[in-house]
């Protein structure tokens, strides 16, 4: 039986069914957005909030770059839908710096080089900064585990591990600061 | 020891790279990250057959789409294009015919993306379909239909045959002739950042386009050609790369849709691909099945080479005849090969089509070298380290194919990781199910000639020298997230004697930037950075005599170091960096100068001699250590160790990071990366998701010692050469190779995967040759092949009478050498 | 993504109405972590997506009576972390510890998991009218079949990708759903059907009926063992749970049936006897004996039959002896000289 292939079911414009209004919580700040149901947490990110530093690499949850931070907790925006997180803690990289005073993660990764093409640099921050708040002293196999979801394709991750590490250091040495 | 020179202050010092910052804050502007006021959001329709001709394509109904602005179908971009000034086959939407699943057919601009997407839905396209060319075997067998009408023969897009001294006559010398099939098979860049680009017609009625490219100026020549504008009133500005890696090298037809769209429209036009359709751009590996015959003597020094590359193209031109030839150029730059004869040919299949990838070409007859390298060492009772040491290619001289190999640190590089890795204690003898393997390779600092025809700059850097003390580097080389701003602006500060802060990068903006040709074959740091130091050198020269003049001193003993100009037999006599630009423009006006690089001739006169010549070559060893699963056939490298010439680290930490880097693209085009086709027989279609292309998370990215070895080369700034793509090379064969220690079996196929595994164990159990690989290697209708004598044999570097009036009838002089022989316009 | 309208109920029963009552089809979210995947490649069109966000109680994993309770919003990290199933069913703990990456265990649902739908590669892409889709054709047949069925396919080859149903069947859990005729139990196995009986769908629940809670017997002995090719962000190309318990060996086998397929034949090797490693790799043996590869998938026998060894052996606490020797040296390759 040959492989065939049709055409794509058309699909019918239905407009925003009831649209939604939502207050979504992000980076400490309480933001309006009235938007379409099917709009995911990535989309409304990007598009109706302009934080365009949360990236999107597949938007099936096969990469980890769209990772953002929800009540502490690395997740997915790409298989998110906004409605579902009125009310929560939604951190972004852009919620990761102090005013000006970079987060230490942020200062390893652009020292370390563990930041090249930079794309998949903020769903890694997002993921390393949970496991730092969780286990400030993680094992090497610690840090393998917790970012196994994301993929990057240019360091070979092993810049990455040491800026965790070293950023883990310095957070130790300088206590909490910075950042939310 | 280079790495010891004290007189350089920025050069081989690990400063933060310059865009560092922006990445760690997601302030870095990708392409799709720009948004501008009335834009419209673009989306194409793909074809859903393989091979077909197009009949119909009706657009009535996406037109009265609700949000619907404009539609595109392929009467609407009639002029070809293509990188390769000999392969202009791609249409922009296609014309008359589509050539792979995922070829684009039709464009829609609307109000929003769901919109664009829904038209596409209700675009009625008719085909006929046509018989399909699955692969190479495929387009042998069947020279119709053809796919393109310009191929060398039928469906075989190019074949070239070349012959560097009398190879029979070599392999009677041999004390060993062995012939392996090797098949290496095709993968894509799969950089994390989706292509994206964004056009706008600007108030005076110039068309700008932001795209995610690694190669702007290219870009900019095909809009030119498709649009009909001359390139004056078309900008091309390349938004830094979410990774590249060859994928982002060619022009693509959404960045020619996105400006059309924007021209019709009047507004702004996005076009961002889906991952899925990232997978039909592709460009990547070829998939690749080579036969080398190898002559070598007791001491296994080769006598001869005979190496045959059959390349499955895809259904477009792209870089191919480049690749094509590349699958045979760098295989005597490593160790000694006195003759050598390549023969290669790739076909037009209907699949998406291959390019450029990290390697570009190498990688696969690397890996079939290395591989059979192994299997000599085995069968003369060698061990394989000590083997390659015998056998290196001399620094400073010419290979049989005429590449000028300069600085050649491979010796180094091994003995780095031989030692580094305990080879001699490892190797033969792990237990069971450990192994460690051993592989080389070398890669080119940026390729000799330019893709189209011309004796003009490879790259060019303008300064602007602020009287605050600031510089600004302009250059159109593109950042992909290897660093080359961060290059250009080190570069710039070495030669000024200022701080990296105080130097301002412009790039990669055909309206701001002199061009540089973009960031494939690793030409960036050498080429811009040559250009960056003459430019800084004339800056100086400039600053040097006025300042001089003011502080009484001859300008050549002034010195350039930490922001000051200085008596360098009196340091406290000087003035600032800023004072000294002050000095000068107040003589000469505005003070600014240009610098450019073109790489040195090639000796190569025959025609294909083109495609490897380079300023230097890198070279790189390495080892794998790994532990095979003999119950499931899983292979995890537990280790790599790599060394790399790399003449001069210009920093440390974007060098390492360029090993480790193309490290683990190397593990994962040995052990999962392909680009597969479902049901090649009836009916193509790849695998377009992150999830089914398989590429190593951090639970299989393996340890990495890395050694980097700095013997400057003359031709390299500050002596540098490149990093980003030749510490791939070896380590799929070194994998291959610890495989076979591991668990003695062979799988000569990329890449190696579980399944593989299993199939050779049971071979091995049951006592049969332990291999998995190809088995025949088909019969390809050679053309007689170019003869050109070696330098050894009193050759100058031209074919034989005969072939040489051949290659004259094309084109003239240089030219003969350049990848446009005889077809550029 | 299709436009679809958005409801949160405030109770399971509420949920299963709107499912019910929507007139262009419905699908219930959780951790949205397979759902949103299938809208986003229009496998699923629906008009209504129903949130269980604000359904109380439904997290949560607690032990009663003899058994662990863990309720259908529990999360797979929730989980793979909890020390109660560590502890009384360590099997389903690492089961849920191999799913997805940390990002998908942080959203995805036990409920979820067990319903995920199959990833088999051309069902997930709208252009292949497949069987499962309503269409004439499975295009494993004929194509691609890899990672497909090796044991119970047909009509249908989908290999089901859930592997705390794996792990559940092993431990013969039981799975409570709320629809239109109120609450039932049914035994996990019973959960799943295979393709014979309806291609359309791989569990035996009605439209409208909504997981509510996993019953799952502490206590037994029991390991979980998965093979995939990448050990993140990838599914299991093969599983194998195994339960040691009072009333016997239970064996379950994932990644290569349509459904978490529980081997008779592997229990029935195994016996009431001490596991050894010579009855792990008879039973192991046994489990594999029915297999049926398409054209592709051949190594997947050999590769269950080692990993289910493996997974016998660990949860009886028996060490590995390893697969068995190979050969000795292979024959010596060629000398210098041979081939001139």
């Amino acid at each position: 039986m040959p492989e065939a292939r049709t055409p794509k079911k058309p699909r019918r414009a239905r407009g925003t069914k009831s649209a939604v209004h939502l207050l979504l919580r992000v980076n400490g700040e309480d933001r309006e957005v009235t938007t379409a149901p099917h709009r995911t947490l990535l989309e409304t990110l990007r598009e109706d909030l302009g934080l365009t530093g949360t990236k999107h690499g597949c938007e099936l949850g096969e990469c980890g770059t769209c990772t953002v931070l929800v009540d502490g907790q690395p997740i997915l925006s790409c298989l998110a839908l906004s409605a579902d997180y009125e009310g929560r803690e939604i951190t972004t990289v852009e919620g990761m710096a102090d005013g000006a005073q970079l987060h230490p993660l942020q200062e390893t990764f652009a020292d370390l080089g563990a930041a090249q093409c930079g794309y998949c640099t903020p769903g890694f921050l997002l993921t390393a900064k949970a496991l730092l708040e969780e286990k400030p002293s993680p094992s090497r196999e610690e840090i393998r585990e917790a970012l196994a979801g994301n993929l990057c394709r240019c360091t070979g991750y092993l810049k990455i591990y040491e800026a965790v590490e070293q950023a883990a250091a310095r957070m130790r040495e300088e206590g909490p600061r910075g950042g939310r | 020891m280079a790495g010891a020179d004290k007189t350089l202050r920025v050069i081989g010092k690990p400063v933060r790279r310059v865009d560092g910052r922006a990445k760690v804050t997601g302030l870095t502007k990708f392409a799709d990250d720009l948004f501008l006021p009335r834009m419209l959001f673009a989306r194409l329709l793909r074809s859903t057959e393989a091979h077909a001709r197009i009949v119909s394509v009706d657009v009535s109904g996406a037109s009265k789409h609700p949000g619907v602005r404009a539609v595109l179908t392929g009467k609407d971009l009639p002029v070809p294009f293509g990188i390769l000034p000999v392969s202009e086959d791609e249409h922009a939407l296609s014309l008359d015919k589509v050539r792979f699943v995922g070829d684009p057919v039709a464009a829609v601009a609307a109000t929003t993306e769901d919109a664009a997407a829904e038209a596409c839905d209700l675009i009625r396209v008719e085909y006929e379909p046509l018989r399909l060319i699955a692969d190479p075997e495929d387009a042998l067998a069947h020279s119709e239909p053809k796919i393109h009408d310009y191929a060398d023969q039928g469906n075989l897009h190019k074949v070239v045959a070349l012959e560097f001294g009398d190879v029979e006559e070599g392999f009677r010398e041999a004390d060993l002739v062995r012939e392996d099939l090797v098949f290496f098979e095709g993968n894509t860049h799969l950089p994390m950042e989706q292509h994206a680009a964004l056009a706008t017609q600007d108030a005076d009625g110039r068309v700008t386009l932001w795209s995610s490219t690694q190669t702007p100026h290219y870009v900019h020549r095909a809009l030119a050609k498709v649009l009909g504008l001359p390139a004056s009133r078309i900008r091309v500005i390349a938004t830094p790369n979410g990774g590249g890696f060859g994928g982002k090298s060619d022009p693509f037809n959404h960045e020619i849709v996105a400006a059309k769209l924007a021209m019709l429209t009047g507004r702004p036009v996005k076009l961002t691909l889906t991952r899925e359709e990232v997978f039909y751009c592709h460009r990547g590996r070829h998939p690749t099945l080579m036969a080398v015959k190898t002559g070598v003597k007791r001491d296994g020094s080769i006598t001869a080479m005979d190496f045959r590359t059959l390349l499955d193209g895809g259904g477009y031109g792209s870089y191919g005849v480049a690749s094509t030839y590349y699958t045979g150029a760098l295989q005597t730059v490593t160790y000694r090969v006195p003759r050598y004869r390549f023969r290669g040919a790739r076909a037009f299949t209907n699949k998406p089509p291959c390019g450029p990838k990290r390697g570009h070409g190498t990688p696969q007859p690397r890996h079939a070298l290395e591989v059979q390298l192994d299997k000599i060492a085995e069968s003369l009772g060698l061990d394989p380290a000590e083997m390659r040491l015998r056998t290196l290619h001399p620094p400073n001289s010419l290979t049989a194919n005429y590449l000028r190999v300069g600085s050649m640190g491979l010796r180094s590089c091994l003995e780095k990781v031989v030692e580094g890795s305990g080879w001699r204690s490892k190797f033969r003898k792990l237990p069971e199910g450990r192994g460690v393997g051993l592989a080389c390779s070398s890669y080119i600092c940026g390729a000799g000639l330019p893709i189209y025809w011309n004796n003009l700059p490879q790259s060019g850097v303008q300064l602007l020298l602020d009287r605050g003390g600031g510089v600004t580097a302009f250059c159109g080389s593109t950042e992909i997230g290897q660093g080359s701003d961060s290059v250009l602006a080190f570069m710039v500060a070495e030669g000024l004697g200022i701080p990296p802060a105080d130097v301002r990068i412009v790039t990669a903006d055909t309206d701001l930037t002199p061009v540089d040709l973009g960031s494939y074959s690793s030409r960036v740091t050498l080429m811009t950075g040559n250009a960056a130091i003459q430019a800084a050198e004339r800056a100086r020269e400039i600053l040097a005599t006025h300042a001089g003049a003011k502080l009484g001193v001859p300008p050549t003993r002034l010195g350039f170091a930490e922001g000051r100009v200085f008596d360098v037999e009196d340091p406290a006599k000087g003035m600032t960096f800023a004072e000294a630009v002050v000095c000068a423009e107040s003589k000469v006006g505005t003070v600014g100068t240009v610098g450019s690089y073109s790489p040195p001739p090639s000796p190569g006169r025959y025609k294909g001699a083109g495609v490897g010549p380079s300023a230097a070559y890198s070279y790189t060893a390495c080892v794998a250590e790994v532990a095979v699963d003999r119950g499931t056939g899983i292979v995890r490298v537990e280790r790599i160790w790599i060394a790399h010439d790399i003449g001069r680290a210009v920093n440390p930490i974007l060098a390492l990071g360029q090993v480790e880097g193309s490290v683990y693209m190397g593990v994962g085009e040995a052990l999962m990366e392909e680009m597969a086709y479902r049901g090649n027989r009836f009916g193509v279609h790849k695998i377009p998701s992150m999830l089914e292309y398989k590429s190593p998370t951090t639970l299989e990215m393996p340890d990495v010692v890395t050694y980097l070895v700095e013997d400057p080369d003359p031709n390299g700034p500050y002596g540098a050469k490149e990093v980003g793509q030749g510490p791939l090379l070896p380590v799929p064969p070194a994998i291959a190779n610890a495989v076979y220690d591991a668990v003695r079996v062979r799988v000569d196929e990329v890449p190696i995967t579980p399944e593989k595994v299993l199939r050779a164990l049971k071979l091995r159990a049951a006592g049969k040759e332990a291999r998995v690989g190809p088995t025949r290697f088909p019969d390809v209708p050679w053309p007689e092949a170019i003869r050109v004598p070696p330098p050894w044999e009193g050759g100058d570097g031209r074919a034989v009478a005969g072939e040489a009036r051949a290659a004259e009838r094309g084109a003239g002089g240089r030219r003969q050498g350049g990848l446009a022989t005889g077809v550029s316009k | 993504m299709r436009a679809f309208e958005y409801l949160s109920p405030k109770t399971l029963e509420a949920a299963s109405a709107a499912v019910r009552t929507a007139p262009e089809g419905a699908r219930i979210i959780a951790g949205g972590q397979d759902l949103l995947g299938e809208l986003k490649e229009r496998i699923a069109t629906p008009g209504r997506v129903v949130s269980l966000k604000a359904v109380p109680g439904l997290r949560g994993i607690r032990e009663e009576s003899g058994s662990l309770r863990i309720g259908a919003l529990a999360t797979v990290q929730e989980v793979a972390e909890s020390p109660l199933v560590r502890e009384k069913a360590p099997a389903l703990a690492e089961a849920a510890t191999s799913v997805g990456t940390p990002q998908i265990r942080a959203l995805g649902t036990v409920g979820g998991n067990l319903c995920q739908r199959p990833r088999c590669w051309y069902y997930r892409l709208a252009d292949f009218p497949c069987l499962k889709k309503g269409g004439g054709t499975c295009f494993a047949v004929e194509g691609d079949s890899r990672y497909h069925a090796i044991l119970g396919g047909g009509p249908c080859h989908i290999v089901h990708p859930s592997d705390l149903a794996v792990a559940l069947v092993a431990l013969d859990a039981s799975v409570e759903v709320v629809g239109a005729k109120g609450r039932r139990t049914i035994p996990i196995a019973d959960l799943y059907a295979l393709p014979a009986v309806d291609a359309s769908r791989e569990t035996t629940l009605a439209p409208d009926e909504i997981v509510a809670e996993v019953s799952v017997p502490a206590g037994a002995r029991s390991a979980f063992r998965k093979f995939r090719e990448k050990l993140s962000l990838d599914f299991a190309v093969v599983a194998a749970a195994v339960a040691l318990g009072p009333k016997g060996p239970r064996v379950a086998l994932g990644g290569v049936a349509p459904v978490p397929w529980r081997s008779r034949e592997a229990e029935a090797a195994l016996g009431a006897k001490p596991v050894t490693a010579e009855s792990a790799a008879a039973a192991a043996t046994a489990a594999l004996a029915p297999a049926k590869p398409l054209k592709n998938n051949r190594y997947k026998v050999p590769l269950a039959c080692a990993v289910l060894r493996r997974t016998i052996l660990a949860a009886a606490g028996v060490a590995d002896p390893g697969p068995p020797a190979p050969p000795a040296t292979p024959a010596p390759t060629k000398k210098a000289g041979e081939d001139f």
